[in-house]
């Protein structure tokens, strides 16, 4: 971190004098740690560093600045590691004219050193994942890597931190960027108040801010091993720690390997529906996050996959980059990979008749028709050129009172207007079946459902 | 100080104000400038901030006039009150009167001896205001959390206050520093061990949509804390010297504020979890804090049966059933509630909105009747246990099922 830019002053009050005050100036103790946990699901970061400070018994007032970075003040929170019971804030004080600054009256009953944990949000560093997957030739397995990727925007270098990541989606009924701003916007608000006379109490100003200790560059990574990433489940969410101290510095990303699998074996499934996907079947790669299919270690968060395919020349066919859902550990991955030009769907009417017609006989000298029946035959044919077999699931929408009936395959009821069917092709296989709607309109319509033949 | 700051001043009118003096009956008196005894800060009332300063002035027999003036402070003139703290009617305000063109106004008291008396001026000051938040600590089991409940003071007021006394309403008087311009914040109570509930909530119609899955929605995630007391809570201890006593959970009302939520890691370190706004809770009432989305926790909704049966004209029944279909990822069993309004389900089948409540009852194939509560006329929740997924790797979590088979009645 560029320590020019926090500060953590330790101004010690002797205790029980409370008009005439000795001021003492404690040097500024070096920081022992930095741990940034970084959220995906909200720009936000939650920083823990942890100092020794020496109290004296009685009132130590602390300040704590920053400058050229964002930090919600609101967040920022000190809490003793030692002597708990000794050690107590008694109020925080955010003064108007000095935005950027606050200040902790500290009752101490104790006298020495005691290790301190300072956290507060900061704004502008995030994380994101990735994933690549590269199928064999023969579209039976994959190898399948995920990447991790830290971004930091936030104007300030991260040397030797800590880095834990938390997959999840957590609430925030406030921004941190805007609550780290709103110290900025008082500042013009006191500006204005001096201009109209008012005078701000200033602090005792007699203190002199000690130089920021440079932190040691930290870097355990041995020659040629990547940071082992640690995976842990806290409560709804899980935490990715990055192995080893990282530096991140301001403008820069890094982006780390969240772990690799290789021969994971999947299956391929078209789906039908066009009131989801489109007028064409699209093509999907089903595996899941689980030991069968080399992972389950952890959920999978929500990314990026790009996926490829090896084209038998030492080259890859490219295939679709799309965003994936957060994947819980055990549950199923469906990838949508897009057409597929060797698969052929089509669905054409053959046929259509009108029947059952109602009329309104109270108008004269013509009647209208106020109500009949229609009924639709359709042909469906799909044709497999590919030299495997396929299965497809197909989905229809029959909006109003509809009678369905088909042909061959077994059709249930997805729900009260989806009827849904799968059948399975041989390589090379052309299928053509039949299947039968009767609409009930106007007048005739007293539901709003299909029902199945022979119900 | 600077010439420019507010101050208060009791100047008796001198020798210019005997031409307004009644023969033989009221003097204008002259009394020393009285410091400020003490000062206390009420921020009971969310809208107003009410100032009590206590003096002793020196009164002479008879009347005595006294000015109260003040620059650059947001003072409410029309709510400054003078009260003697004496017993009986010895000392009373004969008068009060405000001159044109200034921030000020002129007691006239009269009392019937001389001497000091112990006064107390109170008025409502503005830019003084009070803000409340939350900070909770809950254990890595997620059974009971610390909630630290703090009180900003924000005092942009003009005047710099000293050590003032600050009362929220609760929870005993703070001494403080309130100095200029600046905004404070104290811990107001810290409760140990508040049991909390964990709720994971399904709500079709406010849940968060899951990409590529029309007929899904997020869980949320909410810790449900009641603001009660504990059981067998010992008396709370005395308190500290300048500080306001200690309170337990349930003694007060928790007054709207943003409630923050971290997570013990298990390792020394805290995780944070999530925030909401914490609503103002009576006591006995329960807080409910929304933390974030559980997506372990799969839920699939789908109408299995829409059927209209006629009775007569154009009035009919609806006999509706959907099913959920759950599956539970995580490693715990948990409940899941789900959350259904009964007239916009009807709305869903029936035709559209209606400015009408549903009228509706259940039916046989409910999964589990005594799951369902009723929460008010419209609304409903099913409280559906989820079993823990399997331990072996190579076994998925089961597929739970709850049909509600609803029928609508008389509608049109």
């Amino acid at each position: 971190m560029k320590l020019a830019t926090l500060s953590l002053i330790a101004l010690v009050l002797v205790a029980g004098v409370a008009q005439a005050r000795n001021i003492d100036l404690v040097t500024l103790p070096p920081r022992d740690s930095v741990q940034l946990t970084i959220y995906n699901s909200e720009d936000l970061t939650l920083v823990r560093e942890t100092r020794s400070i020496t109290f004296k018994k009685g009132i130590n007032r602390l300040e704590f600045s920053w400058a050229n970075t964002l930090i919600d003040p609101t967040s920022a929170y000190f809490r003793p590691l030692e002597q708990e019971d000794q050690i107590e804030v008694l109020d925080t004080t955010y003064p108007l004219d000095r935005p950027q600054v606050l200040i902790w009256n500290v009752e101490s009953k104790f006298e020495g050193q005691v290790a301190v944990e300072v956290s507060y949000f900061t704004s502008g560093i995030s994380w994101s994942a990735d994933y690549v997957m590269i199928t064999d030739a023969g579209e039976t397995k994959a190898a399948l890597d995920g990447y991790v990727t830290v971004v930091n925007n936030s104007g300030e270098d991260y040397e030797g931190a800590q880095v834990r990541l938390v997959v999840g989606t957590i609430n925030l009924v406030e921004k941190i960027r805007q609550l780290a701003q709103q110290g900025l916007v008082q500042r013009d608000e006191a500006d204005r108040l001096e201009r109209a006379g008012v005078v701000a109490t200033r602090l005792k100003s007699d203190v002199v801010r000690g130089a920021v200790v440079t932190a040691e560059l930290y870097d355990d990574r041995q020659a040629g091993r990547a940071p082992v990433i640690v995976k842990e489940g806290l409560s709804e969410y899980f935490i990715f720690t990055v192995g080893g101290q990282q530096t991140v510095k301001t403008g820069w990303s890094q982006r780390m390997v969240s772990f690799r699998t290789r021969d994971v074996p999947f299956d391929v499934l078209y789906r039908y529906r066009p009131h989801q996907y489109g007028p064409a079947p699209v093509r999907f790669f089903i595996l899941a996050n689980d030991q069968e299919h080399k992972m389950g270690e952890s959920p999978l968060p929500d990314g990026v996959i790009r996926v490829f395919r090896e084209n038998g020349r030492d080259g890859l066919s490219f295939y679709t980059a799309q965003s994936t859902k957060y994947i819980p550990i055990k549950e199923k991955i469906e990838l949508a990979v897009g057409k597929d030009d060797q698969i052929v769907y089509e669905r054409v009417v053959l046929d259509l008749g009108r029947q059952n017609f109602i009329y309104d006989e109270a108008v004269r000298p013509v009647p209208p028709v106020v109500g009949w029946d229609e009924t639709r035959k359709w042909q469906e044919e799909i044709r497999n050129y590919r030299a495997k077999p396929i299965k497809m699931e197909i989905r229809h929408v029959l909006l109003g009172d509809v009678q369905f009936g088909m042909e061959g395959a077994a059709v249930k009821l997805y729900d009260f207007h989806t009827p849904e069917y799968v059948l399975t092709l041989a390589a090379g296989e052309k299928q053509k079946w039949l299947s039968e709607g009767t609409f009930h309109l106007g007048g005739n319509q007293k539901q709003n459902r299909v029902r199945m033949a022979g119900e | 100080m600077s010439s420019k700051r507010w101050l208060v001043a009791l100047v008796l009118a001198a020798a210019a104000l005997a031409a307004f003096v009644q023969p033989a009956a009221a003097r204008i008196k002259l009394a020393t400038l009285p410091v400020r005894e003490r000062v206390e800060i009420q921020l009971e009332n969310e809208n107003a901030t009410l100032v009590e300063e206590e003096r002793v002035v020196a009164l002479l027999k008879g009347t005595n006039h006294i000015d109260f003036s003040w620059t650059n402070t947001q003072i409410d003139k029309w709510t400054i009150l003078f009260r003697p703290l004496v017993p009986g009617d010895t000392v009373r305000v004969i008068n009060q009167s405000y001159p044109p063109g200034e921030n000020a106004l002129v007691w006239e008291v009269f009392a019937d001896n001389a001497g000091p008396v112990r006064v107390r001026i109170s008025y409502i000051v503005g830019n003084l205001r009070r803000s409340f938040s939350y900070r909770a600590t809950a254990e890595a089991d997620e059974s009971a959390l610390t909630l630290r409940h703090y009180m900003k003071v924000a005092n942009f007021s003009g005047e710099e206050f000293g050590t003032a006394g600050v009362y929220a309403g609760f929870a005993g008087v703070f001494q403080k520093e309130m100095g200029l311009q600046e905004s404070k914040e104290v811990l107001v109570a810290k409760f140990d061990k508040v049991p909390i509930k964990k709720k994971f909530v399904f709500n079709w119609r406010t849940g968060q949509p899951v990409p590529d899955e029309p007929n899904q929605r997020y869980v949320t995630m909410q810790y449900v804390l009641k603001n009660e007391k504990p059981q067998g809570a010992a008396a709370p201890a005395a308190a500290k010297a300048g500080e306001a006593a200690p309170v337990v959970l349930g003694s007060y009302p928790l007054p709207f504020g943003k409630v923050r939520i971290f997570l013990k890691d298990g390792k020394g370190g805290e995780a944070f979890t999530g925030e909401d706004w914490g609503q103002f809770t009576p006591i006995d009432d329960e807080m409910k804090i929304y933390l974030g989305l559980a997506r372990d926790i799969k839920v699939e909704r789908t109408v299995k049966k829409n059927e209209r049966s006629p009775i007569h004209g154009n009035l009919f029944n609806q006999e509706v059933i959907v099913q959920y279909k759950m599956q539970n990822f995580k490693k715990e069993a948990c409940l899941l509630d789900i959350e259904e309004d009964m007239n916009q389900l009807r709305n869903e089948f029936c035709g559209g909105a209606k400015d009408r409540d549903a009228s509706w009852e259940l039916l046989g194939q409910t999964s589990d009747k005594g799951h369902v509560e009723r929460k008010s006329a419209q609304k409903i929740e099913i409280h559906q246990p989820l079993p823990a997924g399997p331990k072996e790797a190579d076994k998925k979590p089961d597929f739970g099922l709850f049909l509600l088979h609803v029928l609508f009645k008389n509608e049109w």
